[in-house]
């Protein structure tokens, strides 16, 4: 099980867009807590204390404590969702789910790949990681930190499989088996130096068509424009 | 470079680039990218400019993915014409970028090296550009 940690959070009642703004011009993040018989409450939380928290921890597969100010006790919650701004390292809004102990929830766990394929170190080529976090549900107890695959037997043109994860029992996969994890592929190199030596050949040809006709072109004039215009107004 | 294969319509209004880009803003296929901060068209032809640049630079292996595509066609009136006659005929392809926009994105080579290909890269576009990785994305 990964890391338990805390973080102190508010009550909010004010709400909407407004009121979130206000917030987060006070260095504040809102946030929601929800989950199985609870109503759903509004908070807030530091935003500096919650960007440190969350770049220290697997935040998808984490169980954060979740101190609520009024409440005797925190939740122990998972963070479902995070929104953040297109490009700066802001967050805008958190969701917390609350888990319950010998209840099952579905986490994201992040895949990691152990090792270098036979078929990059001797042959050449290029390893392609198509799926990064593998979807389980399991009891909060036992949600792996990672999930770890040992790639360095993989040769050239060979895959790996969703079916090949081995996970402790009482984790189940809740994707299809027959995914692909990740492929050792041919490297596109051949493709790309055949193409540009193509149009490095092409591109003279073709500049001097388009010289021709645009020459054509001029010296048919303006009628053909007007010609256009017309039909454009019809 | 890259282009529709057909269109609904030949010509387009101009429009507005305002706003953030709310889709397409996260690293989603590879380890690495490279982020728009500024509005902007990008063209087919620096697309392609900026993809050389990416896939020479990191030679033997690696992936890139592009990110973006050229779908709105711009017009331009002839050299020496007069105005009015209509709109112009269709002379190229643009995408458009919003800040936030993931443009690029690349696996299966180290860090650094992912860097500098693009840095190479964003040096062939006409905006100022960032280099995003996924694990450091929340």
């Amino acid at each position: 099980m990964s890391n338990d940690t805390t973080l102190n959070a508010q009550k909010r009642d004010d709400k909407g867009k407004g009121a979130a703004r206000k917030l987060r011009q006070q260095g504040r993040v809102p946030a929601v807590l929800y989950g199985r018989e609870l109503d759903s409450v509004h908070l807030s939380v530091d935003a500096h204390e919650v960007e440190h928290l969350f770049h220290s921890i697997s935040v998808d597969n984490t169980i954060v404590k979740l101190a609520v100010d009024g409440d005797s006790e925190p939740y122990e919650t998972l963070v479902r969702e995070i929104q953040t701004h297109p490009w700066r390292a802001s967050l805008l809004h958190i969701d917390f789910l609350r888990i319950q102990k010998g209840v099952a929830v579905d986490v994201d766990v992040p895949l990691r790949l152990l090792g270098v394929p036979l078929g990059v170190k001797s042959e050449g080529g290029v390893l392609e990681q198509v799926i990064h976090d593998i979807p389980v549900r399991c009891i909060p107890s036992k949600i792996p930190a990672a999930i770890e695959v040992d790639v360095s037997e993989l040769n050239l043109n060979e895959a790996l499989h969703v079916s090949d994860i081995a996970l402790e029992e009482g984790v189940e996969i809740r994707i299809a088996e027959e995914r692909t994890i990740c492929s050792v592929a041919i490297p596109k190199i051949i493709e790309e130096e055949v193409e540009e030596e193509e149009l490095a050949e092409g591109e003279l040809p073709e500049g001097e068509e388009g010289l021709e006709e645009a020459a054509a072109a001029s010296e048919e004039g303006g009628s053909s424009e007007a010609g256009e215009g017309d039909r454009d107004q019809d | 470079m890259l282009a529709p294969k057909r269109v609904k319509h030949r010509k387009l209004h101009k429009g507005r680039m305002r706003g953030a880009a709310h889709r397409g803003s996260k690293v989603s296929f590879g380890e690495y990218g490279l982020q728009a901060l500024e509005p902007t068209w990008i063209t087919s032809r620096q697309i392609e400019s900026a993809r050389v640049a990416i896939t020479r630079h990191i030679k033997r292996g690696g992936k890139v993915w592009i990110r973006i595509f050229p779908d709105k066609p711009i017009t331009q009136k002839p050299a020496e014409t007069r105005m009015g006659k209509g709109k112009g005929n269709p002379e190229s392809w643009v995408a458009v970028v919003r800040p936030g926009r993931i443009m690029f994105e690349l696996e299966g080579v180290p860090e650094d090296i992912a860097q500098r290909a693009m840095e190479l890269g964003a040096a062939k576009l006409p905006i100022k550009c960032r280099f995003v990785v996924r694990e450091r994305q929340l």
